[in-house]
């Protein structure tokens, strides 16, 4: 079917998903205790799931919303519990230490990220014109912040946050351009973001083990001497 | 390896003859696919490119023999000669690209098969990969350029698009494409990895490098400036000529004072290439200037010089091999009396020399010849520029021709004659005869070049006339007749009144000699006590002369230490004479160049300080850098 007649109250809900979308992505770079940042990690997950949930209705496709189903349970349920179960595993420390950019620069940073996001997917946004296509900027967000997330965070738990934000993002972009990505295609790629969460898991304990702590910062032998 | 370059000249004399073939192997390799298309230019460099892998490879038999091959050169050497003879064959940018860096790469693994012995092996090494992978960044910037209005990469696009092509991007793609294949042919001033890797290879590879592979650089000049481009304007060609003579006069000098045989000879191969690039920049400069029947005689000398180049570089490469593997020394002051012990060797390297030093019963004069009656007959073009290039061009061809002489009286003088000067030269033994098959076919070569020159000459006048739209320029079955200008020579007539004259000046001094009585006595020796090797000229000082002459290019540095008797100080104790001659070329440009990589390289490494977010950082930053770069252009 042709997205773009989607009809006005699939509209309104696809727009508030997408804004829960980016509003929990900056929640995330806002809060500095992680099982805040876990909390709204979820919500994250959740709002995503509810984006395709969303798409799927509003073309009713049964594939689709089965994939919804899916996305809801990998990252609304299944991931943020892997990282909670991380979290708990890796000891007391409860806050991120000191992030390498303070947290009002950082969203500053998020503001100038947003207004780059929407400024490069113009081209996209021109080319199709139906309310999916123009959520796409928000996606282009969400990678922007979870890469900044990456960037500016110590702890190993928020680096794994930061990292399942670009796959969040990416993986939104996927749904809002194309009319669903198949099913063989998302679970292909929800087994790799798992095992990639699960290896991370396992290197945030050697890290550990190892240091003491949980801090990326510690990790400064690849360099030249 | 014999095969192939059997195979390879077989191929390449079929197509010289006009019969022209292509294969396309579309799905062989990603993107570009493979395509071959030989026409008759090919066929020059696939004939000559066979004949010396044929003489090599026969060499080869005999040096494996003797245990001088690793396992690994047996395994790049006839990759290397299927590369050497694949690149011409070459029919778009994608396929010349690819055995072009096929041919580098298996050279460089045979360039450094003897570091183990020699640690200059891995300092030539490093010279030879990086200069050879500049330059093919070089050729691939200016075939892309070149190819850019074509609709694919296939030469017959590339020729058909060039007519689009702007004059500011074709002399781009041309300036590019000269550096590139104009490194590899060890022009002046991209040379200096010449004289280091091909003394360091092995003997045969050597060969194979200076005979053979450097002629590519040639044909990609030819290819890309003559035919893909379709000419060009008058500068282009004058920048050929005139780097050409510097090459030419620069390479020989360094030859002229040098001792180390093989670096003596790699010398050699830029002034050669210098020459052949002065032809080829002259062909382009009279084509430019309309003169179409000079500009066939200018190509035609410069293909005749490739091959006479070819085959007396492998005599000479592949005797300095024998004498390497008899007496396990390069240096001349160290050799010297081989004549009795390594008498084959001694005539190979005879006929080589003569061949190269471009006198009258050599291979290399009937080339220079028609490159100055090509350059002479120019003189009246009209224009500023030519009337000061092509003189400057004569008189380069001459000073080169001069030292020439000097430096293969010199290589054939010292190091085959007189008494032996070290214990290893004394004792010498003749090579094996497979060795010896392989210098006795490249000095059968080198004769045949030098008596029947017309066999090859009407053929190459054909193909050079038909790149720059002309009729052949030279003609004649016995005798070398030129067409258009007023010209005759006959090699043969030549060949045979030198060697009537020099038998008649050899058998009348018997003669006389005989009239007299003869009588015996010890040579004259100043009551010195009797001669010795340690009282001959040696290389370092029969080229002293022409070091004191050229000092103002050469910029030697010597250190004469006289030391006296404790007691007086007029006796003298010793004297040491140490002198050492740097390539001032690699000296002035290449030095401050180096000195500012490292320097670069330094700076560059405090980027690196280890913290996981700042790369983290870098890769962020340079993303956000290019989307807003994309948002501003768009």
């Amino acid at each position: 079917m042709d997205p773009a007649a989607m009809s006005p109250p699939a509209v309104a809900l696809l727009d508030v998903a997408a804004g829960a979308l980016l509003l929990t992505a900056v929640l995330v770079v806002w809060r500095r205790d992680l099982p805040t940042i876990l909390r709204i990690f979820t919500a994250h997950g959740i709002a995503l799931g509810a984006l395709v949930g969303v798409l799927a209705w509003a073309q009713r496709s049964v594939e689709l919303g089965l994939v919804a189903v899916g996305v809801l349970a990998v990252r609304g349920g299944l991931l943020p519990w892997l990282l909670r179960r991380a979290l708990a595993r890796v000891g007391p420390a409860r806050r991120e230490p000191r992030p390498v950019v303070g947290v009002a620069a950082s969203l500053l940073a998020v503001a100038a990220l947003v207004m780059l996001a929407f400024a490069v997917a113009v081209p996209v946004v021109e080319l199709g014109g139906s309310a999916a296509t123009r959520a796409v900027p928000v996606a282009v967000a969400v990678v922007l912040i979870g890469l900044l997330v990456l960037v500016t965070r110590r702890h190993t738990i928020s680096q794994l946050v930061g990292f399942l934000l670009v796959d969040n993002g990416i993986t939104a972009a996927g749904f809002l351009t194309t009319a669903g990505i198949g099913l063989v295609v998302e679970v292909g790629v929800a087994l790799d973001v798992l095992l990639v969460v699960l290896v991370l898991q396992v290197l945030a304990g050697r890290i550990r083990d190892t240091f003491g702590e949980v801090d990326l910062g510690e990790l400064r032998e690849l360099r030249d001497r | 390896m014999v095969a192939a370059g059997l195979l390879g000249a077989v191929a390449g004399v079929v197509a010289m003859t006009g019969t022209a073939w292509s294969v396309a192997l579309p799905g062989l390799l990603p993107l570009t696919g493979l395509e071959f298309d030989v026409d008759p230019l090919s066929g020059v460099f696939l004939a000559v490119g066979g004949a010396v892998a044929v003489a090599a490879g026969i060499f080869a038999v005999g040096a494996t023999r003797h245990g001088l091959d690793r396992p690994g050169v047996q395994a790049a050497l006839p990759a290397f000669i299927g590369s050497l003879l694949l690149v011409p064959a070459a029919g778009s940018i994608g396929t010349l690209l690819w055995c072009w860096e096929l041919m580098a790469l298996t050279s460089l693994v045979l360039v450094v098969a003897e570091h183990r012995e020699r640690p200059a092996v891995a300092s030539a090494g490093l010279w030879y990969a990086v200069m050879t992978h500049v330059g093919f960044v070089a050729i691939m910037v200016g075939m892309l350029v070149a190819a850019g209005p074509a609709e694919d990469g296939s030469f017959v696009a590339v020729r058909a698009g060039a007519a689009d092509l702007s004059p500011a991007a074709a002399s781009l793609a041309f300036l590019v494409c000269l550096a590139g294949f104009g490194s590899k042919a060890g022009m002046v001033p991209l040379h200096p990895w010449l004289p280091r890797a091909h003394p360091e290879a092995p003997s045969h590879v050597s060969a194979l490098m200076s005979a053979a592979m450097v002629n590519l650089g040639v044909y990609g000049v030819v290819r890309v400036g003559i035919d893909l481009l379709g000419g060009g304007p008058s500068w282009w060609w004058v920048t050929v000529l005139v780097l050409g003579a510097v090459s030419a006069v620069y390479g020989i000098l360094q030859a002229a004072v040098g001792s180390d045989l093989k670096r003596l000879l790699g010398y050699s191969t830029t002034e050669n290439m210098g020459l052949v690039l002065v032809a080829v920049g002259a062909c382009g400069m009279f084509a430019a200037g309309g003169d179409r029947a000079l500009a066939g005689l200018a190509l035609t000398a410069a293909l005749l010089h490739l091959m006479t180049h070819a085959a007396f570089k492998t005599v000479l490469f592949l005797s300095a091999g024998s004498v390497l593997h008899a007496t396990g020394s390069r240096d001349l002051d160290a050799l010297g009396g081989l004549r009795s012990r390594m008498p084959v060797t001694t005539a190979a390297f005879g006929v080589g020399a003569l061949s190269a030093s471009a006198l009258p019963p050599g291979a290399a004069f009937v080339s220079e010849w028609l490159l100055l009656q090509a350059l002479i007959h120019g003189l009246p073009a009209p224009g500023v520029v030519p009337a000061v290039v092509l003189p400057l061009g004569v008189a380069a061809i001459a000073l080169t021709a001069g030292l020439a002489v000097a430096t293969f009286v010199k290589a054939f003088g010292i190091g085959f004659l007189g008494r032996p000067r070290s214990g290893a030269a004394a004792a010498a033994t003749e090579s094996g005869p497979a060795m010896l098959a392989g210098i006795g076919l490249a000095a059968l070569a080198c004769v045949a070049l030098a008596v029947g020159p017309t066999v090859v000459l009407p053929t190459l006048a054909d193909i050079a006339g038909g790149l720059v739209h002309a009729a052949p320029a030279v003609t004649g079955t016995v005798a070398i007749e030129l067409v258009g200008v007023t010209g005759v020579l006959s090699p043969l007539l030549l060949v045979a009144a030198s060697a009537v004259g020099t038998a008649s000046v050899v058998g009348g001094v018997r003669l006389l000699a005989r009239r007299r009585d003869r009588r015996r006595a010890r040579l004259w020796d100043c009551g010195a006590g009797p001669l010795s090797a340690r009282m001959e000229y040696t290389a370092t000082s029969f080229a002293e002369p022409l070091q004191r002459v050229f000092d103002g290019v050469l910029a030697s540095e010597q250190d004469v230490d006289v030391s006296h008797h404790r007691e007086s100080r007029y006796l003298v104790a010793a004297v040491s004479y140490r002198r050492a001659l740097p390539d001032r070329v690699e000296r002035r440009l290449y030095t401050p160049l180096l000195h500012a990589m490292t320097t670069w390289g330094r700076v560059g490494r405090g980027l690196a300080t280890g913290s996981v977010h700042r790369y983290l950082g870098y890769g962020f930053v340079t993303l956000c850098g290019l989307l807003a770069l994309l948002v501003v252009t768009r």
